[in-house]
């Protein structure tokens, strides 16, 4: 075969028109254009948002889309075409520094997201993720209305709960401690609130708690468990103050269930993806000893010990 | 006008020193990336360096300015010579150099204040892409005329390569930005991923790759003395890389809702790269059998000779990791960054200054300002490379079995912090080895005069 220029450019540019037709115009001409079953319209402020997200990067750590493997995200929803009709550009994402965004609308209130943008690490102490203040309260208001509009018509459902129990936080918290406790315990179910910590206090249980305490609680409840620390400001209800509830009725059954779930409505997330259960009794145990002051670890009804736990009475 | 002096090579040597800068720049740019992943508070709250624009503007800078001023510059170099034939226009050649540079220039400055397409390395807004389109439309011409007024008949295969990796990128660059929609640069939804794919690998493929290859065709059978070992492999692996890289974009998506078709296109195309590669490299590899010494011995030519290795490992690796399998592993983590580091700098951008280390002596007819310097950059760049590749796939493979175990994104974060660190401590000989390339090349073209001017 002899090369020529007119067979490069021309034999060449065949080659790629047809390919092109092929892997792209194809799939164009023949995807879907019907919406999925979540999907709706964006609206102006939501729409402002996307277009800073865009602007500034975000889908370089974030991607949009859960696959079928991605157990830490509970895969509930698996991404489908139907979902994405409307994007342009794509923000499909390839890496995910920070989890993936597609169904984010709704997992925290509006004010987590402001302490969150403001500083990630207010709220995520191990986050990596930039400050965002310098855009403004106003662009990150449209962000965060972005934020909460991922996942379309199930983030509404999920906004609608975070709106259904907002008030009802706030209205307890303005109750005063012991209306705000007995709100809390309130939303526990009853077998719950009756269970002991079912392991006993030990040193090494105590500075596990610390660690995940450092990792997951710092940011909202600060450092000595007043509820004072650097996303305190921003939130309200604003975090719990643990060192006022000696002697309410704390148990470790409480602690274990408010940790795994969340307290929606408030700025307290669920923790029951990021924590197994040992971390949240050891967590709950050290909030237990240290803040409140009392613990009713390994305390009756307990059951069997297990095999690592120290004889009756003996202390470690 | 001084800016488009018109001497022997001047379009060359503007595209080297341009290089050279970007080199400097766009490493300095990850640099501070990277830092930003380790303290992400060091250097917060500055908007034009946030890491959502810092990271665009390292990778454009990196391909754009670095990799490809110098791959450019060396065609600018090859072709006339290849056909013994001076290059058409040297001002022509000028004003494609310095529209290169505006562009990236220009696109890194829209960059970082907020103007963004926000598809990977098509971030640059649409006036940037014109000036784009225009330079290599220029660069084209300015070698279409060299070659039609050639007294070589035959053309070489690194011309065939240059020629190619033009025409692709044109297209590549027009469609996958697409240009006809000038305010989002995109089409609608996941044909969108899908095109921008497309175009994310074709700019390794079909510009990068090409233009590479075209170097290392050139400088082995030089450096070892030996003529080509088989034009039937030329131009086997020619035509399978055109017909074949650009199938595989969507395995970049594989996990998103493409269609099932496609994606057996996109892993089956991944798979089949193994031919075009084999047969670059089965023949750049028998060229050079038994004479590696004497590559080894040229500065230029040890360069290439890496770049080669690179290359395999590249494309040993990326066929592998379009398996469905792999890809539950490595996809979304720091595996794809140590592959992507591979192929622009392990590969093309060790290729791209073994080019100008080969062609700089032939233009100035001066040697080397310095090989010691020359050499000593090879090796920062060599074992940072290395180092990243080791480092990075190590952090990927760590995030890719966590999150596979159902760890959180959030809780595997100070898994990888300390391979974070190690990064940021490599990436100091890529930075170190880059201001000492700008040294290096600056005095190779200049040094000279003012150096006789003392004396």
């Amino acid at each position: 075969m002899k090369m020529t220029p007119p067979l490069l450019v021309l034999g060449g540019s065949l080659i790629f028109g047809v390919v092109l037709f092929v892997v792209v115009i194809l799939p164009w001409a023949t995807m879907t254009d019907q919406p999925s079953d979540i999907h709706r319209p964006r609206t102006a402020l939501e729409e402002r948002g996307r277009k800073l997200y865009v602007k500034n990067g975000c889908s370089y750590c974030h991607s949009q889309f859960i696959r079928r493997i991605d157990w830490d995200l509970g895969a509930e929803r698996i991404a489908q075409a139907g979902d994405y009709i409307a994007e342009q550009p794509h923000l499909l994402g390839t890496e995910r520094t920070g989890p993936d965004l597609s169904q984010e609308g709704g997992e925290h209130p509006d004010d987590w997201h402001m302490a969150h943008f403001i500083n990630p690490r207010y709220v995520r102490p191990e986050s990596i993720m930039p400050e965002w203040a310098f855009l403004g309260t106003e662009n990150i208001t449209a962000l965060i209305a972005y934020k909460q509009s991922l996942g379309y018509k199930d983030a509404d459902a999920r906004m609608q709960r975070q709106r259904l129990w907002k008030p009802k936080s706030i209205e307890a918290y303005e109750k005063g401690t012991d209306g705000n406790v007995a709100w809390l315990h309130d939303l526990v179910p009853e077998p719950w609130r009756k269970l002991p910590n079912p392991y006993p206090t030990s040193q090494a249980g105590l500075t596990r708690g610390h660690r995940i305490y450092q990792s997951f609680c710092i940011g909202c409840h600060g450092p000595v468990g007043d509820g004072m620390g650097p996303a305190a400001p921003h939130l309200y209800p604003p975090p719990l103050n643990f060192t006022t509830l000696k002697g309410r009725g704390v148990s470790g059954g409480i602690l274990y269930y408010q940790i795994m779930n969340g307290i929606t409505g408030t700025a307290m997330p669920y923790f029951k993806r990021d924590l197994e259960s040992e971390k949240i009794w050891d967590v709950g145990n050290y909030v237990a000893v240290t803040f409140i002051g009392e613990t009713d670890a390994n305390t009756e009804p307990r059951g069997i010990d297990a095999s690592y736990e120290p004889a009756d009475g003996e202390k470690r | 006008m001084e800016l488009l002096r018109e001497e022997p090579h001047g379009t060359t040597k503007a595209f080297y020193l341009s290089s050279a800068v970007w080199m400097v720049f766009g490493t300095l740019a990850g640099f501070t990336g990277a830092v930003q992943l380790i303290a992400p508070e060091l250097l917060g709250n500055i908007p034009w360096i946030v890491f959502g624009r810092i990271r665009p503007i390292h990778t454009n800078a990196v391909i754009f300015g670095f990799v490809g001023s110098a791959l450019i510059g060396s065609a600018h170099y090859l072709v006339p010579t290849l056909v013994r034939t001076p290059l058409y226009s040297e001002r022509l050649g000028k004003i494609t150099v310095w529209l290169w540079n505006l562009a990236v220039v220009l696109g890194t400055l829209t960059l970082s204040l907020g103007f963004s397409q926000n598809r990977e390395y098509a971030e640059w807004i649409w006036p940037v892409d014109v000036i784009v389109m225009a330079s290599l439309g220029l660069g084209f011409y300015n070698l279409l005329q060299t070659v039609k007024r050639r007294e070589e008949e035959i053309l070489y295969v690194s011309v065939w390569y240059i020629f190619g990796a033009f025409v692709f990128t044109a297209f590549i660059y027009f469609f996958g930005n697409a240009m006809w929609n000038p305010f989002t640069g995109s089409i609608t939804g996941i044909p969108d991923g899908i095109l921008a794919w497309f175009y994310g690998h074709g700019v390794v493929g079909l510009f990068l790759t090409p233009f590479a290859v075209a170097i290392a065709y050139y400088i082995i059978p030089i450096t070892c003395r030996a003529p080509l070992y088989s034009h039937s492999l030329s131009l086997l692996g020619f035509w399978s890389l055109l017909m074949i890289y650009t199938h595989i974009g969507t395995h970049h998506i594989l996990q998103a809702p493409t269609p099932t078709w496609l994606k057996v296109i996109a892993i089956t195309g991944s798979i089949a790269m193994l031919v075009p590669v084999a047969a670059v490299l089965i023949n750049l590899w028998l060229t050079m059998r038994g004479r590696i010494p004497y590559i080894l011995g040229d500065t230029g030519g040890k360069f290439v000779l890496a770049g080669t290795v690179w290359y395999l490992l590249t494309c040993i690796q990326g066929p592998l990791q379009a398996l469905p399998v792999v890809q539950r592993i490595t996809h979304f983590n720091n595996w794809v960054v140590a592959h992507a580091h591979m192929g622009v700098l392990g590969f093309s951008g060790i290729i791209a200054l073994g080019g100008i280390y080969f062609i700089l002596p032939r233009i100035t007819g001066r040697p080397l300002h310095s090989k010691f310097l020359a050499d000593m950059q090879y090796w920062l760049v060599l074992l940072g490379m290395s180092g990243f590749f080791t480092v990075l796939t190590a952090a990927g493979l760590i995030q890719g079995h966590g999150w596979l175990n159902g760890e959180t994104v959030y809780r595997m974060l100070p898994e990888i912090h300390p391979y974070m660190v190690l990064r940021l401590s490599v990436g100091i000989l890529i930075v170190s080895g880059a201001f000492i390339g700008l040294y290096n090349i600056y005095m190779s073209l200049y040094g000279f005069k003012t150096g006789r001017k003392a004396s």
